[in-house]
């Protein structure tokens, strides 16, 4: 499973709706699910299954799934 | 006097003043005025006045000239969070038994909503400005029984409850506030009202979870104040650190809702914004904003919630009905002309059962300081609050007790360092039950943030001799 099916897998299981939904330029507010608590909680899915932290200013550019992928990544690769 | 007629006046006086921005349209008091009218005529065309309209409320201007325009046609405004569940929102049919059900719902199924549109006037009778002692809206409280009370606010509460804020936080006409609070709950309405009662500018965003979009809104539209719950606090530290800083110079207030706000979170806004009126607020749904206190302005009273706003009194009483002087704990009560008008569809007589005298019982518990300060000291009512969204714990009780295998439950609120508080539910069980299926299962019954974040299973639940649960006690 690569990284986005990964983000997409967790952006889907926070949100509750079916992986088919979300897309790479899915957004915060694109579900009800998706509000600040759910941005919260994706970010912390996030953290926790890639093993990665994120500083407030690299969070603040988290808006939809390719940002988070693409942040993901660049960790990953540090 | 009333809003609608403020502004209709400032249509008048300032018709190019902006009055609203929602992404790239921008509105102007007159542009307003005349949306609110071809709204009101369009009202008539499918009701009658005294009729109420349930009205799907969110943040965008369709919403806001659906607001007014149902008050100009002489109605009675229902605003509901489009995200409500079925069963309250058929709790709420039920109770205020709309004429119209307007904009959309997630959940209305089997309920005929119409979208919310303008028409040319059809030629309806002429619109006249309502009454101030007409009721102007309904808004449903969480409930602490568990059914949801519609608490009938009229024109005269809440042009008393405007001026009263405005006088506090000391608004004026140059405002241009941010809204990212839902405008379905009295919080983020009340914030609608005061704007455009001072003839100020409001932007509308959907909320606080695009950090790229309140920031960016604050620096394009050069905002000088928002409004927020302490969980949108926690949020923007979480996820922007120390950002908010850098508008210190240009944030000229920020009015904070009534939750907990440790006393550290306070200190590190304060930091960060050290010429900022920030104000946070103490009231409720029948008595909004009753009080207020300023953070830097009263910052050796930070535990408190403040003293009474302008034209508010409070008083404690104790349980025979005798006002306590100062630090004497008892039930805190409200007088002033911001208090509701009473209960859709309660006989007057009961709802006056809420009054001390003339003051409105809050259900909150706690006592007045020596300085005049309002300390709660318990919410008697034990309505959870996660995050700023009101929890009634017999709502979710009632999902749980439906469940296979649990055979009572009973609900509290505890302390979450992100959202105040969480839902916390104790589970009487038959047999061993898997908690994390009773999530799910909740998931498709009520929505998120008033799901259970933590189960225990008890042998018994506390309660009184006659069989009231003590949800109190389960505190700890």
């Amino acid at each position: 499973m690569n990284t986005l099916e990964k983000v997409i897998g967790i952006v889907a299981e926070t949100c509750e709706v079916d992986p088919s939904e979300v897309c790479g330029d899915s957004s915060v507010g694109v579900f009800p699910t998706w509000d600040s608590m759910g941005h919260l909680s994706i970010i912390n899915n996030v953290e926790e299954a890639f093993g990665i932290s994120f500083e407030p200013e690299e969070m603040m550019e988290l808006e939809d799934v390719n940002d988070i992928v693409r942040a993901v990544e660049e960790k990953l690769a540090e | 006097m009333t809003i609608e007629r403020v502004i209709s006046d400032q249509a008048r006086l300032t018709p190019n003043k902006v009055a609203l921005i929602d992404g790239d349209a921008t509105v102007t008091y007159q542009q307003l005025w005349q949306e609110i009218e071809l709204s009101a005529a369009w009202f008539r065309a499918h009701a009658s006045p005294g009729d109420r309209v349930l009205l799907a409320a969110s943040n965008c201007l369709a919403f806001v000239y659906a607001y007014f325009g149902s008050h100009l046609a002489g109605m009675i405004c229902v605003p509901v969070d489009p995200e409500t569940n079925e069963n309250r929102l058929n709790r709420i049919i039920h109770i205020a038994r709309p004429a119209l059900i307007v904009g959309e719902f997630r959940h209305g199924a089997g309920h005929n909503a119409l979208p919310v549109k303008n028409c040319e006037p059809p030629g309806c009778d002429a619109l006249s400005h309502p009454d101030e002692n007409q009721v102007a809206d309904l808004m449903f409280t969480t409930g602490t029984t568990g059914l949801p009370k519609g608490v009938m606010l009229t024109y005269a509460n809440e042009m008393a409850a405007a001026n009263n804020i405005n006088s506090f936080i000391g608004n004026t006409g140059h405002d241009v506030e941010m809204l990212a609070l839902p405008v379905a709950h009295s919080f983020g309405l009340g914030r609608l009202r005061c704007v455009l009662a001072m003839g100020a500018t409001m932007v509308l965003i959907p909320s606080f979870a695009s950090m790229k979009k309140f920031f960016g809104t604050i620096e394009r539209h050069q905002v000088t104040g928002f409004a927020m719950v302490p969980a949108s606090w926690n949020y923007i530290g979480k996820m922007s650190g120390d950002r908010i800083g850098h508008f210190a110079k240009q944030l000229k207030y920020i009015e904070i809702g009534s939750a907990f706000m440790s006393l550290e979170q306070k200190m590190k806004l304060m930091e960060l914004l050290p010429n900022t009126r920030i104000c946070m607020h103490y009231g409720l749904t029948e008595a909004s904003r009753s009080a207020f206190i300023s953070f830097h302005d009263d910052k050796e009273h930070l535990t408190t919630v403040g003293r009474p706003s302008p034209n508010t009194a409070i008083a404690v009483f104790n349980d025979q009905g005798d006002s306590l002087g100062s630090n004497q704990d008892g039930e805190i009560c409200v007088k002033g002309n911001h208090v509701c008008a009473g209960y859709w569809g309660v006989p007057h007589d009961v709802f006056r059962h809420d009054f001390n005298n003339d003051y409105f019982r809050t259900g909150d518990w706690g006592h007045i300081d020596e300085d005049g300060y309002v300390c709660l000291v318990s919410r008697v009512k034990e309505i959870i609050n996660v995050g700023g969204k009101k929890v009634s714990p017999l709502e979710v009780e009632e999902h749980l007790n439906a469940i296979d295998g649990i055979m009572e439950a009973a609900c509290v609120g505890v302390r979450d360092e992100l959202l105040g508080e969480v839902v916390k539910a104790f589970c009487v069980c038959a047999r061993n039950v898997d908690f994390e299926h009773v999530r799910k299962q909740l998931s498709h019954e009520i929505e998120n943030y008033k799901i259970p974040v933590y189960f225990e299973s008890v042998h018994q639940l506390p309660k009184t001799p006659n069989g009231k649960l003590q949800r109190l006690l389960l505190k700890g």
